[in-house]
């Protein structure tokens, strides 16, 4: 038991030294100088997509910090804002605003803007939580080096099994159901993540509106998906009413996602996934043949 | 191991102040049922045992009770002309060195109880043995396959109330009584293990997560890990015609249609059998029955999406998909 203890710290402590806001080098392990990290290969491109609605306190800060990467274009989705968002974002240079009066609903800004860019790397960020510059270029960097889907890696923040929420258990469920259980809970319903120009193609930009069911679209197509880095977004994370407390609504959202990913899932591989019941004698019991045999 | 398993039965993954804690919140949790307890035995003049066990015994007829010390028992109570009160369901495969104690246990849950054992694929005379503890026994030459055995069990189980078990380690009928008790008294339709599976730790088992899962699907957190597939259970004639016999072979099936009925599912006292298991757990993390497992839960959401939607009831919360040309 204490030997597993040891491996898990081991473990943790090396990805700290990865550098949990402080950019290391990969290849070093040093400090970069300052100026000098954020570059991409010059035959690839990289935009962020940005989605807010009211967080006029954040947003100016949320794109200073992407203006420091090598982005070619800033896409700042405004939906249903009522407060000085928009004034805000219109103060940084260099961005990219579409604003919609109506709210669009969870995710779908996402989606939208995902929809207005060509760039090989795509970089999803909210606006309500500023997250250093030096801590989003690991998501480039991953998807620049071949990944197709570089999720953020919560794991660090979420502890013990038997305090996980509900959301974190169905998540990670679904990905262990898909064959990913090295995913653990992580999903692209949390930012900041990246996907590549092949992932946004092949799972179609609009499917992000449904983050789990884009990511088991993924899965499925056997796209490359991996947890690269750790952004702290569980503690950090604004609190609000609908996004606290046991059944909350955001949660429930959440928790319908992964199903409407389940049954996009079932829909192409069979109710079981792929994981089939040849044991069982149902006939037996006067039960049906069982799914996903025959 | 000596250290290892006492400390499972106590304090496992618990810090000191943990377990302490732990163990304040069991006390405070029994200590009024204990109370009632003493009360009632008290007021029948029946001093009891002075053992704990014998005071969850029953207390009509236990002195008179058909099944309390007979030693050669021929058959179950309904030779006296009445339906049993409860009936006991073990799927037994190969498991002749432990059956006959299984079912010594299970006789002593109820006055009038009788004992189904469905025996499948066995060659090591299983069935004999059953035979001679005093079961009613339906033999298949052929194995069935995972928890068929329930389904089959419950098609001739003629009690009030369906206890299932398994046939390879012995839960003692003083463990087995709160089941049909929560049941019979308490009327709950579906009683479960209040047991979740080892899970203080951060990595926990494909099926362990799998049950957590489900039961977060079917928006009934509060159940935990809690599931049918453990053993033991106890579920109401009415769960069971709900829920369909041929369900009961696919433990989260059955878990999802009794959901869904909304019957009235309950944790009840908890039964470790993580630890009565061992030889099971020692199977491998890629072995066929977790991925067996995995895939009735997966059956289970499947059937659960069939009924609420592909959303499964859950909000939308307002999303304006016509802007991003989703299905």
């Amino acid at each position: 038991m204490k030997r597993r203890h040891a491996a898990g710290y081991l473990g943790r402590k090396k990805r700290k030294a990865g550098g949990r806001g402080r950019a290391r080098s990969s290849r070093t392990g040093r400090r970069r100088a300052a100026g000098t990290a954020y570059v991409l290969p010059e035959h690839q491109s990289a935009a962020a997509v940005v989605s807010v609605q009211n967080e006029e306190q954040t947003i100016g800060r949320v794109l200073q910090e992407l203006r420091k990467l090598p982005l070619c274009d800033i896409i700042t989705v405004i939906n249903g804002t009522t407060d000085g968002s928009l004034a805000a974002a219109l103060d940084v240079p260099g961005i990219t605003i579409v604003h919609m009066p109506e709210p669009l609903g969870h995710d779908v800004g996402r989606a939208v803007g995902a929809g207005m860019t060509d760039a090989d790397i795509v970089l999803f960020v909210d606006g309500d939580l500023p997250v250093p510059a030096s801590e989003l270029m690991p998501f480039l960097t991953a998807v620049s080096k071949g990944a197709d889907v570089a999720l953020n890696d919560i794991m660090p923040y979420l502890g013990r099994f038997d305090r996980w929420d509900d959301v974190s258990v169905i998540k990670a469920f679904v990905n262990t159901a898909l064959g990913r259980r090295s995913l653990r809970a992580n999903s692209l319903t949390s930012v900041p993540h990246a996907l590549s120009r092949k992932a946004l193609e092949t799972i179609g930009t609009g499917r992000l509106a449904v983050p789990p069911a884009a990511q088991a679209a993924a899965i499925l197509a056997g796209l490359k998906v991996t947890a690269c880095y750790s952004v702290d977004v569980i503690t950090r994370n604004r609190v609000r009413r609908t996004n606290t407390g046991r059944g909350n609504d955001v949660a429930r959202l959440i928790m319908g996602d992964h199903m409407e990913a389940l049954s996009n899932a079932m829909e192409q591989e069979g109710p079981r996934l792929g994981l089939p019941d040849l044991v069982r004698r149902r006939e037996a019991a006067g039960g049906d043949r069982p799914w996903g045999t025959g | 191991m000596k250290p290892v398993r006492r400390k499972a039965a106590g304090s496992r993954g618990r810090g000191r102040a943990g377990a302490r804690k732990g163990r304040r919140l069991v006390q405070a949790r029994r200590k009024p049922r204990a109370a009632q307890r003493r009360i009632r035995v008290n007021r029948k003049g029946k001093p009891g045992k002075t053992d704990s066990k014998q005071s969850t015994a029953w207390k009509e007829n236990m002195q008179s009770s058909p099944v309390a010390d007979e030693e050669s028992y021929s058959g179950p109570p309904e030779g006296a002309g009445s339906p049993p009160v409860v009936s006991v369901i073990i799927p037994v495969m190969n498991e002749r060195r432990t059956i006959a104690a299984v079912i010594k246990e299970a006789r002593k849950v109820h006055p009038s109880t009788e004992v189904i054992v469905v025996v499948n694929g066995s060659t090591d005379g299983s069935a004999e043995a059953a035979r001679r503890a005093g079961a009613v026994v339906l033999e298949y030459d052929h194995a069935l396959g995972h928890d068929v055995g329930r389904s089959i069990g419950a098609m001739s189980a003629g009690g009030k109330v369906l206890l299932f078990i398994d046939g390879d380690f012995v839960i003692t009928a003083g463990e087995l009584r709160p089941y049909v008790r929560a049941v019979l008294e308490q009327k709950a339709d579906v009683a479960l293990n209040n047991y979740h599976g080892p899970r203080r730790r951060r990595q926990v088992h494909n099926v362990v997560l799998a049950k957590h899962a489900l039961n977060a699907m079917l928006g009934l957190p509060e159940l935990g890990g809690a599931s049918l597939t453990a053993v033991p259970h106890a579920i109401s004639r009415r769960a069971m015609t709900v829920i369909g016999t041929e369900a009961l072979a696919v433990p989260p099936l059955a878990q999802a249609k009794a959901a869904s009925a909304e019957l009235d599912i309950r944790l009840v006292d908890r039964v470790p059998v993580g630890i009565r298991n061992r030889k099971r757990q020692s199977r491998e993390r890629r072995s066929p029955l977790e991925r067996l497992v995995t895939g009735d839960h997966l059956e289970a959401a499947a059937w659960l999406i069939g009924q609420r939607g592909r959303r499964g009831g859950c909000t939308d919360l307002l999303r304006k998909r016509q802007h991003c040309e989703v299905r």
